[in-house]
């Protein structure tokens, strides 16, 4: 009863503070942004430019489009436009307040789970999504977290009525937490705590290449049955049937992996296995970064920040790690990591790699056209082209400066609404009348 | 007269080591950093150079002099601003920072288990942060004492202590004593509401009443005594060591730094602190300190906050990160802190964002990570903005602090180097190729035998 009465209060305190982040109504259908220094990402950066949006979609842009009639039109002079930033690794929707329980949908019990989708629990009114836009993030990976397979991440747009509406991918990626030796401090996933002598990790990893080759008997079995009506089909396994686009390299897997020596086992993990994997973590893939390199695997970077992996490394490995493995010409992305209330500090990871030495266009790619890649969406999403959804944002200056102020922002062309949960306590609060002493 | 004699004979044994009759004499260095864009924090930027002799910052200004004897540093127009002071830390601890064995534990004493090992002072120091106050966890409504650190890394744990700062005292309320989030043993500790942490603040400082008045009675008895013949003297109260430290706190002894996230937790106990003269200075965290900025400045408390950590817990969700630069508007002194060794590192980022989220001037949002933190802590008088006389506690950026490409590139404390990238890439770079080397060098072969 005790905890149904506080349940019941945060709750009550959670819908009176909902966002009003969702537009609809009579929004226009077609918007012109003129006078605008548009950064397409792919393609030259245009000054005094005009951007037209028409159903949703990038219809124009360039230096002299007019305004059609009845457009809403923007006048955005000495003011930048680019792509929606896409966040390449998050929790959004998943957990509101880390603390509470029955806030989080976030972690599963157990270490297989291979078949959980989280397009089942997003909750699109959590105030995260409204505040993870402040720097212009359109759309975010939701992932999973926890054990060894975490389950199936979804790709969503950061504003909808529903999550199904926000979906552009309602199964993204599988994940898999690879074992970690020794752990680093703040991680998630499995591992061990303590330097063992014993290789634990490569003992681990033979662990999940057990489960794979179980799946994939399994599915054998399936297809034998499937083609032979006298062989017995085998009773549907749920985990199996998830792990099915995995194993046939046709659904992405994200592979959380920290250390050089991990990295190693994993890039050869992938290769045996066949998998169509993306790395999230690498934080010591600066020691190994020419092998990244030559696997193909695209990196998602984690939060940074975050302290070295080792104290060896130097205190500025987490910032000099990226720079390294742009170098090395490795597709980067950038992500939020674990803690959705802290989404909108994207950019601002970006910017610290950036005063470490990343080029700057880089760090842009790495937040808008390299996950619109990796994801598999670059046909709708990651940079301003015709055709395009448009998911875009108007920032008063450079996206990675904490200074700038993204003024409007637009997902699938709709003009979303900035106000979001502080801003509305923000409001409240400064009308105090201040009491004269 | 003898004993003035004696003063001055003293007083010329020192005067004489001072002009070196007696051998070494201590000579001051000197240093001057030369051509950087000065941020004093207390006055007007300018470009120029700062004299820093021995411990202190000795001239600020233009083309200094050079004297023979004075080692230059040029910066070529990096950014100088006085070292970052995090005012609410856990660095440095030996252990575990919270007593959590007993719900009152104001005698115990992070002075007695500083670690100058710790590697988070150097990574504090990669961050431009010169000084800390390490404390007490939050786990009790009354914890330990806290202690103002110097970052000298390399220095003995005696050495980075500040012994001119006020001793602080540190509170807490809330979730935290009341174990809201705790699992298992925890969860059978009285109090568990808010209620319930102040009652038990009130008892103690009851109980600590009665316990000094015992000890003047019998003060009062024993001194009557004193010099009669015959007299018999009382017998003394119980020495309490817990209720002695409680006593020492309704003195004023020390500084209260009183960990709260909600806005009326943190005004009920303005209330209480006033009821017993106690000298609370500052609300840690203080999440909600938004909402009582008129209380927080008529009764001159402080927040020492996060500049948007948020969202972890139940009372830390109704805040935003505006809330500090609100609560400067309105005239709260407000230092922005870390609580984590990691967040530490980029304090001068989370000052940059207050320019954003609430509109503080740059100015104002140097002063939450230098100047203010300093007054909170009492130290404002020899650290916390760049000014002749005062400490030489400095950190050099690439670029202005503010700016989300800076780097900070060296950190001095008390006039010495203690943090300097040049030296930190050079011998990075001597390791690596030692490495290198070490791994092409021919393996000495097998022995068989």
């Amino acid at each position: 009863m005790k905890k149904f009465i506080i349940l019941a209060a945060i709750c009550a305190g959670l819908a009176g503070t909902l966002p009003a982040g969702t537009g609809g109504g009579d929004e226009p259908q077609v918007i012109l942004i003129k006078n605008a220094t548009i950064i397409p990402v792919v393609g030259d950066r245009v000054d005094q430019g005009q951007l037209l949006i028409r159903d949703g979609k990038i219809a124009g842009l360039g230096k002299s489009l007019a305004a059609p009639d009845g457009a809403l039109v923007i006048d955005a002079a000495g003011q930048f436009v680019y792509p929606g930033f896409i966040d390449g690794y998050s929790h959004f929707g998943l957990t509101e307040i880390s603390a509470i329980a029955s806030t989080s949908d976030v972690r599963e019990m157990g270490k297989e789970n291979p078949e959980l989708r989280v397009i089942w629990a997003i909750n699109p009114g959590s105030v995260h999504f409204g505040t993870g836009r402040v720097n212009g993030t359109t759309a975010a990976l939701v992932a999973p977290s926890g054990g060894t397979f975490p389950g199936l991440s979804a790709l969503v747009k950061m504003d909808g009525w529903t999550a199904q509406e926000m979906a552009v991918k309602e199964i993204a990626t599988s994940l898999i937490n690879f074992p970690m030796s020794p752990r680093p401090s703040g991680g998630e996933g499995g591992g061990q705590q303590q330097e063992s002598k014993v290789d634990v990790t490569s003992k681990l990893v033979d662990k999940i290449k057990d489960y794979l080759k179980e799946a994939r008997y399994y599915l054998k079995l399936k297809k034998d049955a499937a083609a032979d009506p006298k062989l017995p089909t085998p009773e549907t396994n749920p985990k199996y049937e998830a792990l099915a686009p995995v194993l046939d390299g046709s659904l992405p897997v994200i592979i959380s992996v920290e250390k050089d020596k991990d990295i190693e086992l994993a890039i050869k993990f992938v290769q045996d296995e066949k998998l169509k994997a993306i790395f999230r973590g690498c934080g010591q893939g600066f020691k190994v970064a020419d092998k990244i390199k030559k696997s193909g695997i695209p990196v998602i970077i984690d939060s940074l920040y975050a302290g070295p992996s080792d104290p060896e490394d130097g205190y500025d490995a987490p910032w000099r790690n990226v720079v390294a493995l742009a170098k090395a010409g490795i597709t980067l992305c950038f992500s939020s990591g674990d803690d959705s209330s802290a989404g909108k500090d994207m950019p601002y990871h970006a910017a610290r790699a950036v005063a470490y030495g990343l080029d700057h266009e880089e760090a842009i790619r790495a937040l808008t056209i390299n996950p619109a890649k990796v994801l598999g969406v670059d046909q709708r999403l990651g940079s301003l082209e015709i055709g395009k959804d448009a998911d875009l944002f108007i920032t008063t200056g450079d996206p990675l400066d904490p200074k700038s102020e993204v003024k409007h922002l637009f997902i699938g062309g709709r003009h979303t609404d900035m106000k979001n949960y502080w801003d509305n306590l923000y409001e409240k609060y400064k009308g105090r009348p201040l009491r004269k002493g | 007269m003898k004993k003035n004699v004696l003063i001055i004979a003293v007083a010329g044994l020192f005067l004489a080591a001072g002009t070196g009759l007696f051998g070494a004499a201590p000579v001051e260095k000197k240093l001057l950093l030369k051509n950087g864009h000065i941020l004093p924090v207390s006055g007007e930027p300018f470009d120029g150079d700062i004299l820093i002799v021995g411990a202190r910052i000795a001239k600020l200004g233009q083309d200094l002099p050079v004297t023979p004897d004075t080692e230059v540093v040029d910066l070529q127009g990096q950014w100088v601003m006085p070292g970052i002071i995090d005012s609410h830390s856990h660095i440095a601890v030996e252990g575990n920072v919270n007593e959590g064995g007993d719900l009152m534990t104001p005698e115990v004493d992070v002075l007695d288990v500083i670690n100058p090992e710790d590697i988070n002072i150097y990574y504090a120091l990669t961050g431009g942060v010169t000084c800390v106050h390490t404390m007490h966890g939050s786990a009790n409504p009354i914890g330990g004492r806290g202690i103002v650190l110097k970052l000298k890394w390399g220095a003995s744990a005696d050495d980075m202590i500040v012994r001119q700062a006020p001793r602080t005292s540190k509170w807490a309320l809330g979730e935290n004593p009341k174990q809201s989030n705790a699992d298992g043993m925890g969860k059978a500790r009285y109090p568990k509401t808010r209620m319930g942490v102040e009652a038990s603040i009130r008892e103690i400082f009851e109980q600590a009443k009665d316990y000094m008045k015992r000890w003047e009675a019998y003060d009062r008895k024993a001194a009557a005594a004193k010099g009669k013949k015959d007299a018999v003297l009382p017998l003394p109260p119980k020495k309490d060591y817990r209720l002695e430290s409680v006593a020492d706190i309704l003195r004023g002894k020390y500084w209260v730094r009183c960990h709260a996230y909600q806005s009326e937790e943190m005004a009920s106990i303005i209330r209480l602190c006033k009821e017993y003269g106690v000298k609370l200075v500052s609300f840690e965290h203080g999440l909600e300190g938004y909402r009582i900025t008129n209380e927080l400045v008529e009764n001159h408390v402080a927040v020492s906050t996060f500049e948007d950590f948020w969202a972890y817990k139940w009372e830390a969700y109704n805040t935003m990160p505006q809330s500090a630069a609100l609560m400067v508007k309105r005239g709260v002194l407000v230092a922005l802190n870390s609580d984590d060794a990691e967040r530490m590192r980029r304090l001068f980022f989370d000052a940059a964002k207050a320019v954003r989220f609430g509109g503080l001037t740059e100015l104002e949002a140097l002063k939450t990570i230098t100047i203010n933190p300093a007054i909170i802590l009492g130290i404002d008088k020899f650290t916390g903005t760049l000014e002749a006389g005062k400490d030489a506690d400095i950190a050099v950026f690439s670029r202005h602090p503010l700016d989300p490409y800076s780097v900070c590139q060296m950190t001095l404390v008390d006039g010495k180097v203690y943090f300097d990238r040049a030296k930190y890439l050079e011998d990075r770079q001597k390791a690596e190729e030692a490495k290198k080397k070490a791994a092409e060098a021919p393996k000495p072969k097998d022995k068989k035998d």
